[in-house]
């Protein structure tokens, strides 16, 4: 059963001057939105971030970096997600100067099969945490 | 504090300025799921134009889900930045009594929480494109199931925001 959206034709028309119709836009945002799920799961589990955070001091450090000693935690999330966004952005961007023929060819429907998959993989990543004391 | 604006303490506590952020960050988080979860609906069971009129569920998946799609960016990215900016008070204050307490999987479930939530970002621009053509039928099946995974994200999130929240939020 087709689910295309019987929608008015103004809320889902895209206007001639829009993102929406651009097809460079579309393979950036694919590209993107693969780029995402596969980038952050390896700066995750491989512990790449941008930069570190220290919230008790509020100090950053380019790249990972350890808690200091009674100076609080350190957080790598921040980092992690800068990774991402811009590795993902720099991905998106040489893809929009790949032939259309090309990009055309990428199957839309990982876009959101690769997230799913990410899933189970940060999962695991997160082990220690799935104990019982 | 120095991620809280000076001018802002001038007037209200600390406490209550990560108390009405903490609100605000759960209010957002409430129009992005109902966004995202009509949405969903409309996806997963869209209603005929000539079914009539029907009940409470038909009403909820009859929406015009092209309309909620610039909202649910706006939503995911305003909400996600109030998260991070919550996320140091937390990462302080409320993650290192949870893991004296030996709650792990609670934490286990939060740091999920934000690893979805970022996921979910990178995922927003072919989500807007994808209901921005919502009339081009080559898109209708990403834009489904991506539609369902943003929406089976959100509600994770939402559950294990308020799950941590119980175990040690206001008052605590």
């Amino acid at each position: 059963m087709s689910t295309t959206t019987q929608t008015p034709a103004a809320a889902s028309k895209p206007s001639a001057s829009s993102l929406a119709q651009s097809a460079t836009f579309r393979t950036f945002a694919t590209v993107f939105a693969l780029a995402a799920p596969i980038i952050y799961v390896i700066c995750e589990m491989r512990n790449w971030p941008l930069f570190t955070y220290h919230p008790g001091t509020n100090r950053l450090d380019l790249g990972w970096s350890a808690a200091v000693r009674d100076q609080g935690p350190a957080m790598h999330w921040y980092g992690w997600t800068a990774t991402m966004l811009i590795g993902s952005a720099i991905l998106g961007g040489i893809a929009t100067m790949l032939p259309e023929n090309v990009t055309k060819r990428i199957p839309l429907s990982l876009v959101w099969i690769l997230p799913l998959a990410a899933v189970p993989v940060l999962i695991y990543a997160l082990r220690f945490f799935w104990r019982w004391e | 504090m120095g991620l809280i604006p000076d001018f802002i303490l001038d007037v209200i506590t600390v406490n209550t300025f990560w108390s009405i952020l903490f609100i605000c960050h759960a209010l957002l988080a409430v129009a992005l799921l109902g966004a995202l979860s009509h949405q969903a609906m409309s996806v997963l069971m869209p209603v005929r134009v000539a079914a009539g009129p029907g009940g409470f569920v038909t009403r909820f998946r009859a929406v015009q889900g092209a309309g909620y799609a610039t909202a649910v960016c706006v939503l995911w990215i305003i909400t996600f930045f109030f998260g991070a900016w919550i996320y140091t008070k937390y990462r302080m204050y409320v993650r290192i009594p949870i893991e004296q307490e030996g709650f792990w999987k609670t934490q286990g479930v939060f740091e999920l929480k934000e690893h979805l939530a970022s996921i979910g970002l990178g995922l927003l621009p072919i989500y807007w494109y994808l209901w921005k053509n919502a009339r081009d039928p080559q898109y209708d099946s990403p834009r489904k199931w991506l539609t369902v995974t943003l929406a089976g994200f959100c509600w994770f999130m939402f559950l294990t925001g308020h799950i941590v929240n119980n175990v040690r939020g206001f008052g605590s």
